[in-house]
């Protein structure tokens, strides 16, 4: 019988076998015990498995390792912000004075970093990113909804424990042509972001470093999760509890 | 600890990883790609990025998926930077043949050019199952497809292959 609690008819059994000649799958001993032509079927699979397996040994050339660089905490992947917002600045004039800082913040970084072009250019594009949704760095005691919090971090993203701080904002954004979401929590000094990436892959942490911000962009399973607070908030302290609290679906 | 020393450890954990994984990581490049010249240099970017990330990889029990994973994203990098066109059999570079050329037994030779004919899509499940030994479930991981999607393209894989292969034979 497979999984469902039917037998495996033949036809479903040649399915199943060609996808794994190992056989892992359910009810196929079973069936196989009681069909010969599955049986003969099975045989086949296994030698033409056999043949696939030779063909794809292709010789491997003598391991070349490549010039490794020192690592350091004043490695390349460090991205300094000259221009960054003050903190607690929670009012509508916050909009426009973000905006006219949007634009140092993408070229301070595009300029200062000196790191691996693709993660320079992840933390541009997150900085930009916060910089054009200044409301949601509010401070405040008030958590969004179980229902606005799950239809953000929803189950093709993967699940956050929500014990990891206030949710005070959530909503889903996109990140380099990407849906991610969106969530500030409420930290020690102020808000926080929190962008959750799970196909922004960093090659190391990305350390964002200004005058009155301070964050990083952290490598995470196939993924990355972006962490900007006050340049007061203890980011490093906040890195394990997130990264924890974080799990990719995919 | 010093950080002469903490680099020292660091520099031989990668290295036993790497020593251990490298076939496969050559391998799974070499049949991403079909070209074993450019899946050299997706594999040396790889280690590469490996070695400035390695701080993330926390269990060297799970060094294998991790790095097959790095190696899955240069191998995009380099063909997004490239914009190689699709590899045509019958226009082949002398490092494209010297691949399929390998070989003396002509079994296994048509076998090996029937899966460089394979599309891409149910190449790249095969190799996963076969020369790495993942079960559905890493391999939907690894190329975020459902299981569902990786057993059909596996079944499918395969009946071509036999296909071709007989094909081959009666030639």
């Amino acid at each position: 019988m497979n999984v469902s609690g039917k037998i495996m008819n033949c036809e479903d059994y040649r399915v199943a076998i060609a996808a794994d000649p190992s056989e892992s799958f359910e009810g196929g001993a079973a069936h196989v015990a009681a069909c010969e032509s599955c049986n003969a079927y099975r045989a086949e699979m296994r030698v033409l498995d056999e043949v696939i397996g030779k063909a794809l040994a292709i010789d491997v050339p003598e391991l070349k390792i490549p010039d490794l660089p020192p690592i350091g905490e004043d490695d390349e992947n460090v991205v300094n912000l000259p221009f960054r917002r003050a903190s607690k600045i929670s009012t509508p004039a916050w909009i426009g004075i973000a905006a006219g800082f949007a634009l140092a913040a993408i070229i301070g970084v595009q300029f200062a970093g000196n790191g691996p072009a693709n993660d320079q250019l992840l933390a541009a594009e997150v900085l930009a990113h916060v910089d054009h949704e200044p409301w949601a760095l509010t401070v405040t005691d008030v958590s969004v909804s179980e229902e606005q919090f799950s239809n953000v971090v929803n189950s093709t993203i993967g699940t956050m424990d929500r014990n990891v701080g206030l949710v005070s904002y959530a909503t889903s954004c996109i990140i380099n042509g990407m849906t991610i979401p969106h969530l500030v929590i409420q930290g020690e000094h102020g808000p926080v972001t929190l962008l959750l990436m799970p196909n922004e892959m960093v090659s190391s942490p990305v350390s964002l470093s200004g005058e009155s911000v301070n964050g990083v962009i952290l490598p995470h399973g196939n993924g990355s999760i972006a962490i900007i607070g006050q340049r007061e908030e203890r980011i490093q302290e906040l890195e394990q509890r997130v990264v924890e609290a974080v799990e990719w679906s995919i | 600890m010093s950080s002469n020393n903490a680099d020292l450890k660091r520099r031989q954990r990668f290295d036993r990883v790497v020593s251990v994984l490298h076939k496969d990581l050559y391998r799974y490049a070499a049949w991403l790609c079909r070209d074993p010249g450019i899946a050299e240099e997706v594999v040396q970017e790889a280690l590469l990025r490996a070695w400035k990330s390695l701080d993330a990889l926390r269990e060297d029990s799970a060094a294998k998926s991790w790095l097959l994973t790095i190696v899955r994203r240069e191998n995009a990098r380099y063909f997004e930077r490239k914009r190689l066109e699709t590899v045509d059999i019958d226009s082949l570079t002398p490092s494209q043949s010297a691949m399929l050329a390998e070989t003396e037994d002509p079994n296994l030779a048509d076998m090996r050019e029937a899966l460089y004919r394979l599309d891409d899509d149910y190449r790249e499940p095969l190799v996963l199952q076969v020369l790495m030994g993942h079960s559905t479930k890493e391999i939907a991981e690894l190329m975020g497809i459902k299981a569902g999607a990786v057993l059909t393209r596996l079944h499918r894989a395969r009946i071509k292959l036999k296909e071709e292969v007989a094909k081959e034979a009666a030639a």
